[in-house]
C-alpha cells in the first residue's frame, strides 16, 4: 500500500523561469514521448522536489501503515492468520524499503528522511493516525485503505520517474496477495456469527471517514498542478481515484449486507458516485499532528530507530572507510 | 505521563508523551548501497531488481534475497557494491549509447604488464524498465571492457545505458546452495491465489436475499 493523499507543495519560487529553457524543452519532449526519466538526466528543480516529497511520503506511509496492523500480529485468530498477517506487514515494510531507495536517487539520503519522519517535518498517510481498535479494524485496513492504495499506484505506475515506476511495479503485484488477503478476512467475518458481523460493521463505520479523505482534498486545478501533469508526477485527480474506488468496492461491500455509514452515498444515472463531503477541517487538524494516534506512531517509529542504532553502528564499525553512494536506479 | 496505546505491548515501553527534539540521524546510520540482480529461472539473463542498503555484501546478499525473492520466483541472486558500478550516459530511446559515447582507445604500452580479468556488461533496453546482464568481457579497465563490450554487443539494440561490473566484484550465489531458493507449500497463506472468498459470497448472497 499506502500512497494516496498526496498533498503537494505550493512551491514559493516562480517554478519554471529558472531553469535552462532548452534543457527543459528537451525535458519535456522525453516525457511527451513517452520515456521514462532516469536519475542522471538533467530535470527541473521543480520536479526534483516534487518528486522527493512524494515517494518520500509514500514511504513512510508504508512503514507506519504497518503499525496498526502489526498490532495485530499476535492477537491475530489463529496461527494461519498470523503468518499472513505477518507477511502482509512484511511486505509493507520492504515496500518502505523500495520506495525510500527510489526517493535516494533523486539526491535525499535515508539519513534524511527517516530524520524528517521522526521530528513530524514530512508526512505519512493520514488514515494511519487511526487506531485500529479490533481485529475487525484490521480487516477494513487491509481490504479497503490497500484498495484505495491500489487504485493511486496503478495511476502512478504510469508516471515519468523510472525508478519511482521500477518499485510500483513490484508492489502492486505484492498488493494482489494483501488485496484478497484483506477481502477474505472481510468476507469471513461478515458471512459469520452475529457478533462477528457486529464487529465488522462497527469497524467500517469507524474506518469511513478516514477512507473518505484517503485520495485527499479536491485538487486546485492551478497551473502548478497542470505542469505536475503534463510531467506526469501527478497521474490522476484525488477526485478521479475517490470516484474509481466508490466505483469499484462500494458495490462490494454492499453485497456483504453491510451498510456503509454515509446516508448520501450512491451512484447517480451518470456514473458519478455523490457522497458526503468528508470533513476537511479535521483531516487538516490530523494532518497537523492532533489525531488520536500521531504521538504514538512516532513514538514507535522513534524507539525503534533508536534502539536499532546500536546494532547499525557495530555493523559499520569494520568498515570505517565506508562511503555512502546514493543508488542508481 | 507516558504513553497509553490500546496495544499493551505499546503502553508497556513507557514512552514518554511529550518527548524530547529527536537528533538528527548521523552519517551512514543507514549503511551503503549495494546494487541486486536475480535470475527468474534456471539459465535466464541475470537482471538489476533494485538496491539494499547493508553493511556488508554477505547481510547485502541477506535482504536482497528477503526483500526481491520473498514474492517472486528466483533461481540466483548477484550483489555488489554500488560504487562497483560504472555508468554510462543515459541515451534517447531512439539512440544506442554505443554510438554516442566515445571509447579511447587503449595505449597499447600502457597495457604492458596488466592482466586482463572479466567484467560483466548489463544493458537497459528502454527507459524505466531493468538492466540485463549480456555477458562477460575479459579485458584490462572497465574502460577496455566499455570497448570489449561495444564490439561483442553493440549491435544489440535498443540500448540506452551500459553498467560494467568487474565479476570479481559480484558477490553471487552458490550453484551448490539452489535449495536457498525453493518455497514450502505451506507458504501458500501469502499468495492470492489462496484466498478464494466466492462460495461464501454467494452462499451468503443465497441465504440472506435482498428484500
Amino acid at each position: 500500500m499506502y500512497g494516496g493523499g498526496n498533498i503537494f507543495e505550493a512551491t514559493k519560487f516562480d517554478d519554471l523561469a529558472t531553469e535552462d529553457p532548452v534543457k527543459l524543452a528537451e525535458f519535456e519532449a522525453r516525457i511527451a514521448r513517452g520515456e521514462k526519466i532516469e536519475p542522471n538526466d538533467w530535470m527541473p528543480e521543480l520536479y526534483r522536489k516534487q518528486l522527493i516529497r512524494m515517494i518520500e511520503q509514500h514511504a513512510h506511509s508504508e512503514i507506519i501503515g504497518a503499525l496498526p496492523e502489526g498490532t495485530w500480529i499476535t492477537r491475530a485468530p489463529g496461527f494461519r492468520r498470523k503468518m499472513a498477517q505477518m507477511a502482509k506487514v512484511q511486505d509493507e515494510v520492504g515496500h518502505g524499503q523500495l520506495l525510500y531507495s527510489a526517493a535516494e536517487t533523486l539526491g535525499k539520503s535515508r539519513e534524511a528522511m527517516l530524520t524528517d519522519l521522526i521530528n513530524g517535518k514530512s508526512k505519512y498517510s493520514n488514515v494511519f493516525n487511526y487506531p485500529a481498535v479490533t481485529w475487525a479494524d484490521s480487516n477494513i485496513i487491509s481490504w479497503l485503505i490497500d484498495a484505495g492504495a491500489i487504485v493511486n499506484q496503478m495511476a502512478n505506475a504510469k508516471g515519468s520517474y523510472g525508478p519511482y515506476c521500477r518499485a510500483l511495479d513490484r508492489i502492486c503485484a505484492e498488493e494482489a496477495f494483501h488485496l484478497k488477503y484483506g477481502h477474505d478476512a472481510v468476507v469471513h467475518m461478515a458471512t459469520g456469527s452475529p457478533k462477528q458481523r457486529e464487529m465488522i460493521q462497527a469497524a467500517l463505520n469507524r474506518w469511513w471517514p478516514p477512507i473518505m479523505t484517503f485520495f485527499g482534498p479536491s485538487d486546485k486545478m492551478s497551473t502548478h498542478t497542470e505542469t505536475l501533469v503534463r510531467w506526469k508526477v501527478k497521474m490522476a485527480t484525488n477526485d478521479e481515484c475517490r470516484q474509481q474506488f466508490l466505483d469499484m468496492y462500494v458495490p462490494k461491500i454492499w453485497e456483504l449486507g453491510l451498510t456503509v455509514p454515509d446516508p448520501k452515498l450512491h451512484k447517480n444515472a451518470d456514473g458519478v458516485w455523490e457522497y458526503t463531503e468528508p470533513d476537511w477541517v479535521e483531516f487538516k487538524e490530523v494532518i497537523n499532528g492532533n489525531g488520536p494516534c500521531n504521538k504514538e506512531r512516532l513514538a514507535v517509529r522513534r524507539t525503534a530507530e533508536e534502539k536499532g542504532a546500536w546494532v547499525r553502528r557495530a555493523l559499520l564499525a569494520p568498515k570505517k572507510e565506508a562511503k555512502y553512494i546514493k543508488p542508481l536506479a | 505521563m507516558s504513553l497509553k496505546s490500546l496495544d499493551p505491548r505499546v503502553t508497556r515501553l513507557e514512552l514518554p508523551e511529550n518527548p524530547t527534539e529527536p537528533t538528527p540521524k548521523p552519517e551512514l546510520d543507514q549503511l551503503i548501497t549495494y546494487e541486486v540482480f536475480h535470475q527468474k529461472k534456471e539459465n535466464a539473463a541475470y537482471t538489476y531488481v533494485g538496491p539494499v542498503h547493508a553493511a556488508n555484501e554477505e547481510v547485502a546478499f541477506l535482504f536482497g534475497k528477503e526483500q526481491y525473492s520473498r514474492r517472486y520466483a528466483c533461481t540466483g541472486m548477484w550483489v555488489t557494491e554500488t560504487k562497483n558500478v560504472m555508468v554510462t550516459p543515459y541515451t534517447d530511446e531512439a539512440v544506442s549509447v554505443y554510438d554516442v559515447i566515445r571509447i579511447q582507445p587503449e595505449n597499447v604500452t600502457e597495457n604492458v604488464g596488466k592482466t586482463a580479468e572479466n567484467y560483466e556488461i548489463f544493458h537497459l533496453k528502454k527507459r524505466g524498465k531493468a538492466h540485463q546482464h549480456m555477458g562477460t568481457v575479459s579485458a584490462t579497465s572497465y574502460e577496455d571492457a566499455l570497448a570489449e563490450a561495444k564490439s561483442q554487443f553493440g549491435d544489440k539494440k535498443p540500448c540506452v545505458n551500459v553498467w560494467v561490473i568487474k565479476a570479481a566484484d559480484m558477490f553471487r550465489s552458490e550453484e551448490e546452495d539452489k535449495d536457498i531458493w525453493s518455497t514450502t507449500k505451506e507458504k501458500e497463506y501469502r499468495e492470492a491465489t489462496a484466498y478464494r472468498v466466492l462460495d461464501k459470497i454467494t452462499k451468503y448472497k443465497e441465504e440472506n436475499p435482498v428484500a
